[in-house]
């Protein structure tokens, strides 16, 4: 029970770290994962399993867009950046997310006074 | 470098990614597993423990089932509000439907109400508009009719009205046809003339056109059977006797038998050969009234009766009206310009017939009602705007049925709210809905517009029915149905669907159904609707009620004669191929005979009709004669025999009637009416007098005046007649005109029997009683009346039951205060009134509103409506009863069940 409560909350908020992570520069794949496994100090992980297919339907919105990029020495890869339309959807994400955990705090009493 | 593409395309299997899409997912994602391997080996793991951990990667989730939507059409979370939907139509519209018709099943009552509703009013306005079609938009099968165009002679000086439109003689049709270059090719046709047809034993009156050899190439037609005419068949006069048999006409007096082409059939005496069949759907160029058969104008002398025997070369007959089909790039009014210069020509050439005249070119689809056009143009559009009213009322009824509706479903559309669905597509959703059951309604109104028009059919008089006009359904029909199906379901659904999406979600989902109150503005909406139903019925009613009057009106106008007493006998002795003396033997020996028949009080014969008289021009009176041509004075010319005065109960003012001493041999006279006497001999005696009738060779003196009836039609504006004595006018083609003792439908048998025993081969089809005459000049307008009133009926029907329903909506809303009122000592009469009240006030409303418009209209309509005013207050006070009782039992029975409402139980349950 507590594993799937967990598993929505990741996919609700998913898309908004996602996006976040692009707002500063591009990424491939792997950095996503990372980034996201290092800045929550290892409470969020992805598996390939559910970043990948996520990252193409924010591409497939054309909130982020994919692009293959070959440097030398180094294995070509997919290196994803945030679109004008995903910027406006992330400032819009950020509005609600800020709405929902303020208001979820405020009810769930887990807001520090 | 492990194998992961191994095992990563293990897991798309089945996902049937495109070659380049897969190929570019195995790439990243086995990238992405590589620099987890190295990173876990940088850490110190061994081979095989990064190896592990890596791959535990691909689980977690099931990858396929997460890339399936992503490769698919739709994202997995809802799209944010407002945010425009791509490429979905297709796949929404699928899913749209398919909850519509979930719904529509699921309130079948609701539905099958509302269908039945709309289809009443769609089956009206289909019906209509297939009249419309036929007559109107489409009459004729022609190729490019928008070229074609009609002639006709017209007198000089009113060519700018087309009140006199007069067909061309034969002689004038090929000068011109010889002198001009305005037209490719110019045909000519004569108006549907009777002849009698011997096909095989009995003899029958069918109609004929002449028509020139062009005729059918002129218009583009092909043949259905056989072929047309050949130039050489109509070449010279009483060459070639063949005949085009019409597509009906073959069909209904020969059961379209296939070897019909090269059968010889008896007209007038005459062997005709058949060459071909008409095209389907052809009969002739008259929209409304055809021919059976074509016959090539050569033949003219071997048909028509002796009067227009000389047709092909006296200029002085008008016989054909001409089909001109205008030459590439020659417009109109260039056609009109040569025309008006060759009819100067031929003025110039043959002063003493082409005196004043002109000649005229109209478009073919104006010439093809004849001069009834503006009536039939006004009376189908008159039509279309009250069926249109009709399917307003049917449409704000099922507004209303779905404004109430949408009450029970605030819930319903409150959940698919918050569940994320946006206002956009929520009004798409409930449009989807109401277009689907207005085609549900078209389908089955498109069925009752069919039945309609099937029973307009079987109104046809029958003795004439395959020359009239067949109601076609065509896929402009089908097309109309259609369309008015779907904009139906968009007018009543589009207010329901605006207001039921403003809900507020909160507020619904906080409430319990039951106490969802109404809210004034919905109902305020509803009752607009509903008075503006009650409105337009009223309208409706009233002037279906002005028309039933003004026609009685018409029934108890005196025509000037007795038509009760009275049986017609059409008879064209000249057509069984009588000479002249056996001609004048053969009336005389039917008069004799028929005075014997039991029943039968008196006999005669005159040459016209009742009511089917036709005006001729040219009469000229001794002293007058120096009046202008285009002065010419007309008047209604009828050869009577002996008692014919006395057989229809016409009074004499002066003189005497035709003796059997009036002969061809004594001086030439005639008897006139009192009109005529009173505007040609004003404070004069007429008797005694001469004048001349139209193509007259000798003054005729005048020996009577009698009082005038009606010639042309019932009502009509007195007009002058002039009336010829048989003996000196012989004509072949004459009606018997029967007095009875008792009903005239007794004597029908025994007179048709007497006629067989004189000559088996006269035909004697034609006959009517007197009230029938009557009855036939007076049909238009019966059908039209009966139209109305179907439509009035129609209308009020609907609108009481939206009355009733929306009253019994809104008792039932209201049956918590209903209770507490009774809870609080309210009796029952205090709810009776409360609800009646409630109700009567909107229909009185919409009576007043009703009333306002009906003057109006009235007052529009005051021409076409005889002896009525246009505020008839019968009319008015009778539709205003009829509705107001209606509106009452539509109040009463929600009343009813308001008063009866238990306080206990109502409160107990709100």
């Amino acid at each position: 029970m507590a594993a799937a409560v967990e598993h929505e909350w990741k996919k609700g908020s998913a898309e908004l770290l996602i996006l976040s992570l692009l707002e500063a520069r591009p990424h491939h794949g792997y950095e996503i994962g990372r980034l996201i496994d290092v800045r929550s100090g290892g409470t969020l992980h992805f598996h390939v399993a559910s970043l990948y297919p996520l990252l193409y339907r924010l591409e497939k919105r054309g909130w982020i867009q994919g692009r293959w990029v070959e440097k030398p020495n180094q294995r070509r890869r997919r290196y994803y950046r945030l679109t004008s339309e995903g910027q406006r959807v992330l400032a819009a994400q950020r509005r609600k997310w800020r709405e929902f955990a303020g208001a979820v705090g405020r009810i769930a009493g887990v807001e520090h006074a | 470098m492990p194998e992961w593409k191994l095992h990563i395309r293990k897991r798309l299997a089945g996902l049937n990614l495109k070659p380049e899409s897969e190929a570019e997912i195995l790439d990243e994602l086995s990238n992405h597993l590589q620099d987890r391997y190295d990173e876990l080996r940088a850490a110190g793991a061994t081979h095989d423990e990064a190896f592990r951990e890596a791959v535990a990667e691909l689980d977690g989730t099931d990858l396929a089932s997460e890339l399936q939507p992503s490769e698919g059409n739709t994202p997995q979370n809802p799209v944010p509000e407002g945010a425009p939907s791509k490429g979905q139509l297709f796949s929404d519209l699928l899913m749209d439907l398919r909850y519509a018709a979930r719904t529509l099943r699921k309130y079948s009552g609701f539905t099958a109400v509302a269908a039945l509703t709309l289809a009443l009013a769609i089956g009206a306005n289909t019906a209509v508009f297939t009249v419309i079609n036929t007559l109107l938009l489409n009459p004729l099968p022609v190729e490019k009719i928008s070229t074609l165009t009609a002639l006709n002679t017209t007198q000089a000086k009113k060519a700018a009205q087309l009140g006199d439109l007069q067909a061309l003689s034969f002689q004038n049709l090929k000068d011109i046809r010889e002198r001009t270059h305005a037209f490719s090719s110019l045909a000519g046709h004569s108006s549907p003339m009777a002849v009698t047809m011997i096909d095989k034993a009995d003899p029958h009156r069918v109609f004929m056109e002449l028509v020139t050899a062009n005729y059918f190439n002129t218009l583009g037609i092909h043949p259905y059977l056989g072929r047309f005419f050949l130039p050489d068949e109509d070449a010279k006069p009483g060459a070639a006797p063949v005949a085009v048999l019409g597509y009906a006409a073959w069909q209904s007096r020969f059961g379209g038998e296939p070897d019909i082409v090269g059968r010889t059939i008896k007209l007038n005496d005459v062997p005709f050969t058949i060459v071909g069949v008409g095209p389907k759907g052809f009969k002739g160029l008259y929209a409304v009234f055809g021919p059976d058969l074509w016959l090539p104008s050569m033949m003219a002398e071997q048909v028509l009766p002796a009067q227009q025997q000389k047709a092909l070369s006296d200029r002085a007959v008008p016989l054909f009206t001409g089909i001109g089909r205008l030459a590439p790039g020659v417009a109109l009014a260039q056609a009109q310009a040569e025309m008006k210069i060759a009819a100067a020509a031929l003025q110039n050439e043959y002063p003493d017939v082409n005196q004043g005249q002109s000649l005229i070119v109209r478009p073919l689809t104006e010439a093809a009602y004849g001069p009834e056009r503006q009536a039939v143009v006004f009376g189908g559009a008159f039509l279309m705007a009250i069926v249109g009213l009709v399917l307003l009322i049917a449409c704000s009824n099922v507004a209303n049925l779905l404004l109430a509706r949408a009450t029970v479903r605030r819930q319903e559309i409150a959940v698919r709210m918050a569940l994320g669905a946006g206002r956009a597509r929520l009004i798409r959703q409930l449009l989807t809905e109401s277009v689907l059951l207005g085609l549900l309604s078209g389908v089955l109104g498109f069925l009752f517009g069919y039945a309609g028009c099937q029973l307009l059919l079987s109104l046809r008089p029958a003795e004439y029915a395959q020359n009239l006009a067949d109601l076609r359904i065509d896929p402009v029909v089908f097309g109309f149905a259609f369309a008015i199906a779907i904009l139906t379901g968009l007018i009543f659904g589009i207010v329901p669907a605006l207001r039921s999406s403003r809900t507020s979600v909160s507020e619904v989902l906080k409430e319990e159904t039951r106490t969802a109150g109404r809210r004034r503005g919905r109902f305020t909406l509803a009752s607009a609707l509903l008075g503006g139903q009650v409105a337009v019925s009223l309208v409706l009613l009233v002037v279906a009620g002005m028309f039933l009057r003004s026609i009685q009106h018409q029934y108890t106008i005196d025509p000037g004669y007795q038509t009760k007493r009275l049986a017609l006998f059409m008879l064209y002795p000249g057509q069984a191929g009588y000479d002249r003396t056996r001609t004048e033997q053969f009336y005389k020996q039917a008069r004799e005979r028929m005075a014997n028949v039991p029943g039968i009080a008196s006999v005669s014969w005159a040459s016209n009709l009742p009511l089917w008289g036709r005006k001729e021009t040219g009469v000229v009176i001794e002293g007058q004669e120096q009046r202008k041509k285009s002065e010419a004075i007309s008047a209604v010319v009828n050869t009577i025999d002996l008692d014919y005065f006395s057989t229809l109960d016409i009074p004499f003012v002066k003189g005497r009637d035709f003796t059997p001493n009036d002969r061809d041999i004594s001086a030439p006279i005639a008897i006139i009416n009192d009109t005529m006497a009173a505007e040609y001999w004003p404070n004069q005696d007429a008797l005694g007098k001469r004048l001349q009738v139209p193509r007259g060779k000798e003054f005729l003196q005048i020996v009577g005046v009698v009082k005038t009836s009606n010639y042309q039609s019932l009502g009509e504006r007195p007009q002058a007649c002039i009336y010829l004595p048989l003996r000196q006018n012989l004509s072949d083609s004459m009606i018997l005109y029967v007095r009875t003792q008792q009903d005239p439908s007794t004597v029908i048998p025994s007179v048709q029997s007497e006629i067989h025993q004189l000559d088996p081969g006269l035909a004697v089809e034609d006959i009517r009683t007197g009230t029938k005459v009557i009855d036939q000049a007076l049909w238009w307008s019966k059908i039209g009346v009966e139209l109305l009133g179907v439509f009035g009926l129609l209308a009020l029907s609907l609108a009481s039951v939206g009355l009733y329903g929306i009253m019994a909506y809104s008792v039932n809303q209201r049956r918590r205060e209903i209770g507490v009122r009774m809870a609080l000592g309210a009796g029952q009469g205090n709810v009776w009134r409360l609800v009646l009240r409630q109700g009567m006030t909107l229909v009185l409303t919409g009576l007043a509103f009703g009333v306002g418009f009906a003057l109006l209209l009235g007052h529009a309509l005051s021409r076409f409506l005889y002896g009525v005013s246009a505020s008839d207050p019968v009319s008015l006070g009778g539709a205003s009863l009829v509705l107001l009782v209606v509106a009452l039992v539509a109040c009463y029975l929600p009343a009813r069940s308001a008063s009866r409402v238990d306080p206990l139980v109502a409160l107990r349950d709100a």
